[in-house]
């Protein structure tokens, strides 16, 4: 009757003792820390002061210590286990095996000081799904008592355990090893992507010494604006490549008539606003990994009135993005020399540009660029990214205060610009 | 946030450590290091006294294990105290009770620790 109550205590032991197991494999600690709560699981359940995990290396062929208990000092943390192909043939998957039973075995003859140091007693291999993981080194019970066969059966299940979380790591490791490879591929290809584009971007500008480095403001203005607007990451990216490409399309119009300036005839218009078309055309074939920059290209000289090309879209028509990009492409126009007039000072082109709110540009977008632009020029932007393309343009100079009023800026009423 | 706490005092050449919670995880190793040190400045008693103990898991035992370890090894004397049933039943299970002195409560281990045998019940 004792008897078969100390039984029962000892298996309510036993599986309090794998579910502490189960608990410390499957929790969120690192590893290292995962894999020394569960070794004193293990020498808490057997008694055991002192004992070392092993996980396997493959390729150095050896086991190597993962964490230990009942050491002391750092002596053990250069030891490892020789382990050759044949050893792990010999061995009986997560079956204990006696330190003493392994003597004259070859695995015995390569590790057996270490062994010896270890005081290890029991060897249990590590095996999942057939595949040799890693090993447990236990040392002699507290009181030097032998091992029961009852604790050798659930050291068996324990083995079984520790091996699928030694497994399931060694899958965690590849899969996270090949997750950075891919982020370091995807991060040199779009290196690459950015470097074609700017290629692409300097070309099309070269064509036209008046509209060098056009494509390049046009996209940092873009840029300015899908941030206050609270675009996401990958859509800002998105807006500063069609700023850069928006133009891709002059490449097939003659210089000569890019070069021209207002006195085209009829024909030549005709030429030259096929320019969005011709880019879009280009881009279309291309697969961005940025949503919408065909779109964006082909629209960026839509009006909200309706009276723009090539598709002579009404406002509700439009998004944000086409807007922006016919609103700067506009400003960077009229703020650099043309061949048939020069820059306009920053006064007029704000002038303009109200004068053409709700007709050509969208008032939403116009007030976000010009409230930055204003909050720039009056210092309040500690790293500004607008004026630095507009030196001599006026941005020295005070704005009139209709200009502040009209953009929105904070503040604006109490200025005393005139 | 630690479920585990523990303080410790001597009086005279014995040493008492209270651990307070839960001895469930390797954040209680500090009950082995409060322990070794312990020892280390001299103490060749302890008394580990379970009254704020509130659960032990196999993770607690392994370190409990290390501390009777260590008393075995450096000769010293130790004591446990206000143990729950279940926590003794714990350390039985585990083969540990034989090499500590289990008392009633503290007044009983100091009475044995100081030699008076005869007021010492365990």
């Amino acid at each position: 009757m004792r008897n078969n109550k100390l039984d029962l205590k000892r298996l309510m032991f036993s599986i309090a003792s794998l579910v502490d197991l189960g608990q410390e494999a499957t929790s969120a600690k690192d590893l290292s820390a995962k894999m020394k709560s569960a070794l004193y699981v293990i020498t808490g359940t057997f008694s055991v002061p002192k004992a070392a995990l092993f996980i396997y290396h493959p390729l150095h062929r050896s086991l190597e210590l993962l964490a230990d208990k009942g050491y002391r000092g750092s002596a053990l943390q250069e030891i490892k286990l020789s382990v050759l192909p044949r050893h792990i043939k010999q061995f009986q998957g997560n079956e204990p095996h006696s330190v003493q039973g392994m003597a004259g075995s070859s695995f015995y003859e390569r590790n057996g000081q270490i062994l010896l140091k270890l005081q290890t007693k029991l060897f249990i291999p590590l095996f999942a799904k057939d595949e040799f993981v890693g090993a447990i080194a236990l040392g002699k019970k507290i009181g030097r008592e032998a091992f029961r066969q009852n604790e050798k059966d659930i050291l068996r299940v324990v083995a079984h355990q520790m091996a699928i979380t030694l497994h399931n790591v060694a899958l965690f490791k590849e899969l996270s090893r090949k997750v950075a490879e891919n982020k370091r591929l995807y991060e040199s290809m779009r290196r690459i992507y950015h470097d074609t584009v700017q290629a692409f971007s300097a070309a099309i500008d070269a064509k036209d010494g008046y509209t060098k480095d056009h494509s390049y403001r046009v996209a940092c203005y873009a840029v300015v604006i899908a941030r206050e607007l609270g675009w996401k990451k990958e859509d800002v990216e998105g807006i500063y490549v069609a700023g850069l490409l928006h133009d891709i399309g002059k490449i097939i119009i003659d210089t000569k008539v890019i070069q021209k300036g207002e006195s085209l005839t009829s024909l030549e218009k005709i030429e030259i606003n096929k320019h969005p078309q011709v880019s879009y055309d280009i881009l279309s074939k291309i697969n961005f990994p940025w949503k919408n920059i065909e779109r964006f290209v082909l629209h960026h000289h839509e009006r909200l009135d309706g009276k723009g090309y090539p598709d002579a879209l009404q406002s509700t028509e439009l998004s944000d993005g086409e807007k922006i990009l016919s609103l700067v492409d506009a400003f960077d126009a009229m703020t650099t020399d043309r061949p048939y007039r020069s820059k306009l000072g920053l006064d007029e082109v704000f002038h303009e540009v109200f004068k053409c709110g709700g007709t050509q540009f969208d008032e939403k977008i116009t007030n976000i660029f010009f409230n930055l632009l204003l909050r720039e020029m009056s210092g309040e932007v500690k790293d500004p990214q607008i004026i630095p393309h507009l030196r001599g343009n006026g941005t020295e100079a005070s704005l009139p205060k209709w200009a502040w009023e009209a953009s929105g800026a904070p503040g604006a009423s109490n200025r005393n610009k005139s | 946030m630690s479920n585990f706490s523990l303080s410790s005092r001597s009086e005279q050449d014995i040493a008492v450590i209270m651990p307070k919670g839960y001895i469930n995880t390797i954040g209680a190793e500090r009950l082995e290091l409060t322990s070794e040190e312990l020892i280390g400045r001299g103490s060749k008693k302890l008394i580990v006294n379970f009254s704020d103990v509130q659960f032990i898991n196999t993770i607690g035992l392994s370190i409990f294990l290390s501390i009777v370890q260590n008393m075995l090894e450096s000769h010293s004397q130790l004591c446990f105290t206000n143990m729950k049933k279940d926590h003794r039943e714990m350390f039985e299970m585990a083969g540990l009770i034989k090499h500590v002195k289990v008392f009633k409560d503290e007044k009983d281990a100091f009475n044995y620790l100081n030699g008076d045998i005869n007021h010492a019940q365990q």
